[in-house]
């Protein structure tokens, strides 16, 4: 099979099984069969895409595009609907199939005990998604990127709020709809100044710069784009969604929440980065916004006591660094972040879903001690847990050098990346204290009651801990193949090298490991929970989620107010005219009808004579 | 000039049924000038026949006063049901029509 | 010049007995007038060379339709119905559209130009019968069926309904 059908395979599969479990509603209900064949789905798409990298790696062949014209117009089309093949789309390819297998395979234990109707719509929208990521990994123009991109929307939508007789879950998805609604306008109102200015939906060198030629058109299309980015990967402020998708089932999260779907906002700019990088303002907005929000999602990620939304905010503080790193130029390092992070946070999740699969509760203070009865997914955890902090020699630790270095290189040119530098430089350690913590407390330590009874999560559970493990260990030391499969020249890599900020990086990082052991798993610095303590009453105030509401509900409230007015007077108003005119003409016509016949016989006569007089006067005037 | 002549006195003949048929208030008065009316039209197809020295005016004008005898028949049965049922034939009266 | 003059004067005739009509208080009278100006129009035919449609003007209208008239005035007679007078406003609304279509008509008629007739000759009974079981023989046809539902539509409305 050629490059173009893999890809399709990859694809498409998953589309066949979701619309077959649509279709077919006895076998989505049977549960058990609708989750083999989603399964199948999801292992078919994954084979194809581990094809298509292989082919990629070894054959490094120019990128393929296979369009067919959609939307025609007169002549050519308005879009074409395709595939493209390159180094970037086939790797990101394998990390969303790899993910969304190990997570599927963790569905069928995790979601064992659920009725077999709701188990069967689980992994529906799971092929669903999985198509739709695939899709817009695949998209060769934004349009259709802009499509594969509400759909995840929507699978994340019907995910979250997949235990919807929660009402907190249903409230969540409802949240995380309309925040990432409010976020996608943005993307939509891109695409058409974009294709306004330029007629194309593509990334292409003519369409940058026809784009540059329009003036503003493409500082403005680049930050529209950016709001849509901000609200998919939740950057600041547009993060409130995120936290509160955790609602939905564990693997969701680590599927959707932490590995593809918010890192779909990195893609697009990965994917669209001509666009963006040939504007400087939209790189600068991605230096701050990014920076900012990997320390503040950082902080807030302290004081949680949740360990879904210890990681929830993590995540949030990733992206940052991923958006953060794109801001300066430095694809690659961007990039491979994504790649590394999509690894051990979905491991990381994993684990947690594992954890909270024994012990029955969120809470951190209801674990404790697991790592002994659960030695799988301790290790798991753990080894998640020291990538991200970004441990040497696993795979945060590349990435996450590589992301300070840029922004370090980017400071010497544009003094404003300093901030992004020292914010990321700070999270690194933040990020270590506050994974140390969570794992110390729901690891080590003694035993709560909900933990003295947990157990080891059956095959299913573990066997996916264990294949994700791999790469979220070794995935850096591919540094150097995935750069030539993307195509950037000149990225040195050793597997053990340092570099001055990676140095101060790494202490950093082994430091807030050994506080958050120090104080955890040995009761000492007791002084530290003063220093958290205003954070946490500030993040328990929800002071973010508190002004979107204000901002968001008095917006809406006023802007309804408006358009009600309108309706109300002007809309009805014009109805009601039409009606009671109607009814008046009829009352003041309604006399003429007397019922009498002398009248009508009159009103004959009168048109008698009228006739009379009209072919009177055509005889005079003909 | 006969033409003429006939037609203008047919015109004058249907302008004064028209009035009658205004005026008038019993039933039966209004059918009168009606056939006042029918009257009229029938003479001016007999004076087109015999402008044109054609048969088919007089056709037309027999076919005229069959139609004319069918609504008087008709006509005189509505009125004595009518008058059967409200003892009175007075038209303007009769303004049911309304409903 | 004679049928001028002939259809001058049964003209004026068959006027005057139209105003009779519509004017006149009794509607015995008027029944009266209406059967004088029908055989009016009969002699009008005559004039106009239609002995046959002058014939069946008399038997038709005199014979039929005026008797059917009486009857019908006879039958529904009651000495108030002249005594209530109409409003002026009412009469003369009709007046005028009555007088403003005779004057319509009129004009129409005399500013036309009719040009020379034909010589006129006589139509046979002959001629009037072969056209009408001729080419008017589906018109024919169709009259003497709807002579026929007049016949049984006067019935059943003038049918007394009670036992």
């Amino acid at each position: 099979m050629n490059a173009v059908q893999l890809a399709l395979v990859a694809v498409l599969l998953p589309v066949a099984v979701a619309l077959f479990l649509l279709v077919a509603a006895p076998v989505r209900r049977a549960g058990w069969p609708a989750a083999a064949l989603s399964l199948a789905g999801a292992i078919g798409s994954l084979i194809a895409s581990v094809w298509l990298l292989w082919r990629q790696t070894v054959l490094p062949e120019q990128a393929l595009l296979e369009e067919v014209r959609w939307l025609p117009e007169a002549g050519s089309s308005a879009a074409t609907i395709g595939v493209l093949v390159d180094g970037v789309s086939a790797s990101m390819l394998v990390v969303v199939a790899l993910v969304a297998t190990c997570v599927q395979v963790f569905s069928v234990g995790y979601m064992a005990h659920e009725p077999k109707r709701d188990f069967g719509r689980y992994f529906t929208w799971h092929s669903l998604f999985l198509f739709s990521m695939q899709g817009l990994v695949l998209a060769p123009n934004l349009l259709q990127l802009f499509v594969c991109w509400e759909l995840v929307g929507l699978c994340s939508y019907l995910l979250i709020g997949f235990y919807w007789q929660k009402g907190s879950a249903g409230k969540a998805a409802v949240k995380a709809f309309w925040v990432t609604k409010l976020a996608d306008t943005g993307l939509l109102l891109g695409l058409i100044v974009q294709y306004a200015a330029t007629g194309s939906f593509g990334w292409g060198p003519e369409t940058v710069s026809t784009l540059q030629a329009a003036g503003a058109a493409l500082p403005a299309v680049g930050l529209l784009y950016f709001l849509a980015v901000m609200g998919k990967s939740a950057q600041f402020p547009l993060h409130v969604w995120l936290p509160d998708a955790m609602e939905g089932p564990t693997p969701v999260s680590a599927l959707l929440h932490a590995a593809t779907m918010v890192a779909a906002g990195v893609y697009l700019i990965v994917r669209a980065y001509p666009i963006f990088a040939a504007s400087e303002a939209v790189m600068t907005a991605f230096g701050v916004v990014g920076g900012f929000t990997a320390v503040f999602a950082a902080c807030v990620a302290v004081v949680q006591t949740d360990i879904k939304k210890v990681l929830a905010y993590s995540t949030c503080s990733q992206l940052g660094y991923m958006v953060a790193a794109l801001g300066t130029g430095s694809f690659m390092a961007g990039y491979l972040h994504l790649t590394t992070h999509a690894f051990f946070k979905a491991l990381l999740f994993l684990a947690a879903g594992s954890a909270i699969h024994a012990v029955h509760s969120n809470e951190l203070k209801d674990m404790g001690g697991l790592a002994r009865r659960m030695p799988v997914t301790g290790a798991a955890f753990v080894i998640g847990c020291l990538a991200l902090a970004g441990v040497p020699l696993l795979s945060g630790f590349y990435s996450k050098d590589m992301v300070l270095e840029s922004l370090l290189h980017a400071a010497q040119e544009h003094p404003v990346f300093w901030f992004p530098l020292v914010t990321c430089t700070v999270s690194a350690g933040i990020t270590a204290y506050y994974m140390g913590k969570a794992a110390v407390l729901a690891f080590f330590g003694r035993a709560s009651s909900h933990a003295e009874h947990a157990h080891e999560s059956g095959p299913s559970m573990a066997l996916p801990l264990i294949v994700l493990a791999l790469p979220a260990v070794g995935a850096g030391w591919m540094t150097g193949v995935m750069a030539n499969l993307w195509g950037v020249p000149d990225v040195h890599f050793a597997v053990v090298h340092f570099t001055p900020i990676g140095i101060v990086a790494t202490t950093l990082a082994l430091g807030g490991l050994a506080v958050a052991w120090i104080k955890h798993a040995q009761g000492g610095l007791g002084g530290l929970d003063a220093a958290f303590a205003p954070l946490g009453a500030l993040a328990r105030s929800g002071i973010v989620d508190r002004a979107w509401d204000t901002a968001w509900r008095r917006g809406v409230l006023v802007a309804s107010a408006g358009l009600a007015w309108f309706d109300r007077y002007v809309v009805d108003g014009l109805m009601n005219f039409t009606g009671v005119g109607f009814l008046e003409a009829g009352t003041v016509v309604r006399r003429m009808q007397t019922g009498r016949a002398s009248d009508y016989l009159w009103a004959i006569s009168l048109g008698i004579l009228l006739l009379a007089v009209y072919s009177q006067a055509r005889m005079w005037v003909g | 000039m006969t033409l003429p002549l006939t037609l203008s006195v047919a015109a004058i003949l249907f302008a004064l049924g028209v009035f009658g048929a205004l005026t008038r208030r019993n039933a039966i008065g209004v059918l009168m000038s009606i056939e006042l009316m029918a009257n009229a039209v029938n003479i001016n197809l007999v004076a087109f026949a015999h402008y044109t020295n054609g048969v088919a005016g007089q056709t037309f004008a027999l076919f005229a006063m069959a139609l004319t005898v069918v609504e008087v028949a008709v006509a005189l049965a509505i009125v004595v049901l009518l008058y059967r049922t409200r003892r009175d034939i007075q038209i303007d009266l009769a303004s049911e029509m309304q409903r | 010049m004679i049928g001028t003059i002939a259809l001058s004067a049964l003209g004026a005739l068959m006027i005057a007995c139209g105003i009779a009509v519509v004017r006149a208080r009794d509607l015995v009278h008027a029944v009266f007038w209406l059967a004088a100006m029908l055989i009016a129009t009969a002699g009008l035919f005559v004039v106009l060379e239609a002995p046959f449609l002058a014939g069946i003007q008399i038997v038709l209208y005199t014979g039929g339709v005026i008797t059917l008239m009486l009857f019908g005035v006879m039958l529904t007679h009651r000495d108030l119905d002249a005594a209530i007078p109409n409003p002026v406003a009412h009469e003369l609304r009709a007046g005028i559209t009555a007088a403003a279509l005779a004057g319509a008509l009129l004009l129409g008629i005399w500013s036309t130009d009719w040009g020379a007739a034909k010589p006129a000759a006589t139509v046979s009974v002959a001629q009037i019968g072969a056209h009408l079981l001729g080419p008017q023989l589906l018109a024919f046809e169709l009259l003497s069926v709807l002579l026929l539902i007049a016949m049984i539509g006067a019935i059943a409305l003038a049918r007394r309904t009670d036992p």
